[in-house]
């Protein structure tokens, strides 16, 4: 046998062995693995579900049996030097799951603020633009509805006459995507970022409008409850960066 | 290069292929090992990814000997279920119930993308997981008897590579011919498909369940007929024994009464209906939803109507459509299909 077949031979060997072989020094991207975060609290206390331990500004005491949403368009607001950064999503969040996401490798630089909207973007928000996982199909907005997916599942129940009743206040179509905005200074540095949404979900129910679970329990089927959610919930995240 | 550097590297070269490569070393000859050939699902586009440990992927003779153990009452030597086969319960043409009194037997389709078994759910995860429950508890299989038969030894070795059936192997053919028991090609689908067509008055039932006038799709959520949660839909406003449900697994009083969302998949073939088997036909059902609905402090927060009151009051002529439209989600080739029924 020749050298050179002998040579080829070793080639072929590592090559189909490659995940076994030793693996070239890779060069360390200097930049940040970050993490977006989401939290949930009712005014300063965390989120618990399942009992009835929060008071809305109408005066209703509730509490929570489920929280899920879609984040979507996801915009670090730049400054001088730093362009704004878009992370488009969407994420799918229960906040009784998965409620961190790796955002990966984000460029360093000042920003000013961030964006997101609470839902999905026209685009995504058809039935079937999402991928047909178990959360998603969960989350679909009916075609004789107007197709979809739901922005907003939160539910629980409330105590009114005495007794407790339900309230969903379900959120979805695309007039009713909710942009919020928060303004804050921080700097990506190359560190692991976390980028911490806080959801408040006394917001929910107040500012600009008081919302009141006794004639309003249940919103999906009306335009006009899902447009007081959608302004109500503009300001229902506060942002917190944590390098 | 001379022989003996040849020979060295050829040395050198069978050391770095057997340890660097040990899967593609020659195999030993291994008297147990399987001969398996993959099986896939054959699955509409809007069907969820199917969910397959990685541990036990679906195959042809994993799947023929899962169903063989399905329909073989030689599974119930011992235990409570003596003379028993899954399938004396489990019956193809009621998509795998039986009419029973006292718990109601659930349906098998699609129990692929099933987390929680059971009403209340008190069996968690795989199907492996739940099949080892059936095996080990419900049915508590004599393995030697298995062992004994001169058919499954060799079964067992061609589906899995052992020698040796213990209770892991059995589960583990049992779920994957439950992952194969899926039902999608009902009228509905083919409505999804755009294969086929719908009644006006089916339509109607279709519309009604799918917004707030009917409200079932917040639970019977497309295309599995349902969200595989658990929901108290007001049955009673009191609850004891099995009645509390999802509560004797979780101890979270807003789990009293809460069950697990059956799938509607063949419905009209699955008589009686609810947990307990209490409505014998499907316009009790629709009676119930629409106006039957009892208060209790866990009820779901769905069924509590725009207005807090708890009755849909829909219309002699809505609950019809509505129960035209569970019709079509009969499917005639999955309660027919000579591949999902006995081998025997
Ligand atoms: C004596 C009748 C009977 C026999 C025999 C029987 N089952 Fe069942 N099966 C039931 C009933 C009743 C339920 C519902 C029980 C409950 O939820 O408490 C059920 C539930 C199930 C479920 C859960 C379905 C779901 O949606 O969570 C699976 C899976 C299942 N059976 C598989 C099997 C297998 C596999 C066998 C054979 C090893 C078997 N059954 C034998 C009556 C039976
Ligand atoms: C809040 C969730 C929810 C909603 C809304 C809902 N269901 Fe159900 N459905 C369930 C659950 C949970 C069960 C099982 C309850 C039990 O046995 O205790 C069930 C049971 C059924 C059954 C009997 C299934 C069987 O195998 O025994 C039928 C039929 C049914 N539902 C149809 C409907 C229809 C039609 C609607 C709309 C009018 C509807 N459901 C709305 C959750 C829901
Ligand atoms: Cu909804």
């Amino acid at each position: 046998m020749s050298r050179f077949r002998l040579l080829l031979l070793l080639v072929l060997a590592l090559a189909a062995c490659k995940k076994d072989g030793p693996a070239p020094p890779q060069p360390q991207p200097a930049s940040t693995a970050s993490t977006l975060l989401l939290e949930h609290e009712v005014d300063a206390m965390g989120l618990a579900f399942d009992s009835i331990l929060y008071v809305n500004a109408a005066g209703h005491a509730y509490g929570v049996t489920r929280l899920e949403y879609y984040l979507s368009g996801l915009t670090l607001l730049g400054s001088p030097g730093t362009p704004d950064l878009e992370i488009p999503g969407p994420w799918y969040v229960n906040a009784e799951g998965q409620t961190a996401f790796k955002l990966g490798t984000l460029p360093g630089g000042t920003y000013s603020g961030v964006a997101v909207q609470l839902g999905l973007p026209p685009g995504l928000n058809q039935t079937g633009a999402l991928p047909a996982t178990l959360e998603n199909l969960n989350m679909a907005w009916p075609d004789p509805m107007g197709g979809g997916y739901h922005f907003m599942k939160f539910e629980g129940h409330f105590i009114h006459n005495g007794t407790a009743a339900g309230f969903a206040m379900h959120l979805g179509r695309n007039e009713q995507l909710v942009h919020c905005s928060m303004p804050a200074t921080f700097t990506l540095d190359g560190t692991a970022d976390t980028l911490a949404l806080r959801f408040n979900l006394n917001e929910v129910f107040r500012n600009p409008h008081t919302y009141d679970l006794a004639t309003g329990n249940q919103s999906m089927g009306s335009m006009v409850l899902m447009g007081l959610l959608r302004d109500n919930c503009a300001d229902a995240f506060t942002f917190e960066h944590r390098p | 290069m001379n022989k003996a550097s040849a020979a060295l590297l050829f040395l050198f070269l069978g050391l770095w292929l057997g340890t660097g490569c040990r899967h593609e070393a020659q195999e030993p000859v291994d008297p147990c090992a399987s001969g398996t050939t993959p099986l896939q699902l054959d699955l509409p586009a809007y069907a969820p990814p199917p969910v397959i440990p990685a541990d036990n992927p679906l195959t042809v003779e994993g799947v023929a000997l899962g169903r063989r153990l399905y329909y073989d009452t030689l599974l119930s030597l011992n235990g409570p279920y003596q003379g028993f086969a899954c399938a004396s319960c489990h019956h193809q043409d009621k998509a795998f119930t039986v009419p029973t009194a006292g718990t109601n037997v659930l349906s098998h389709a699609n129990l692929g993308w099933s987390t929680h078994f059971l009403w209340n759910g008190g069996v968690e995860g795989t199907l492996e997981d739940v099949m080892r429950f059936e095996v080990e508890e419900f049915f508590q299989v004599d393995i030697q008897a298995l062992r004994a038969r001169p058919e499954y030894p060799a079964l067992f070795r061609q589906a899995f590579g052992t020698c040796s059936i213990t209770a892991r192997e059995v589960a583990m053919a049992l779920a994957q011919w439950m992952r194969r028991i899926t039902s999608f090609n009902s009228r509905f689908d083919q409505y999804l498909r755009y294969e086929g067509t719908l009644s006006p008055q089916e339509l109607s039932g279709m519309n009604l369940f799918l917004t707030e006038a009917g409200d079932c799709f917040h639970c019977h959520s497309l295309p599995l007929m349902t969200d595989n949660a658990f929901h108290n839909i007001g049955l009673d406003s009191i609850f004891s024994g099995t009645g509390v449900g999802r509560y004797a697994v979780t101890g979270n009083p807003f789990d009293l009464g809460a069950f697990k969302t059956p799938t509607l998949r063949n419905i009209a073939q699955t008589a009686p209906y609810m947990h307990d088997g209490r409505f014998q036909t499907l316009e009790e059902v629709l009676a119930f939803y629409s106006g039957g609905v009892h208060h209790s402090p866990s009820l779901d927060p769905i069924m509590t109507k725009p207005g807090t009151g708890l009755t849909l009051g829909l219309t002699p002529q809505q609950k019809a459509d509505l129960v035209a439209f569970l019709h079509t989600l009969t499917d005639e080739d999955f309660l027919t299909d000579p591949a999902l029924g006995s081998p025997f």
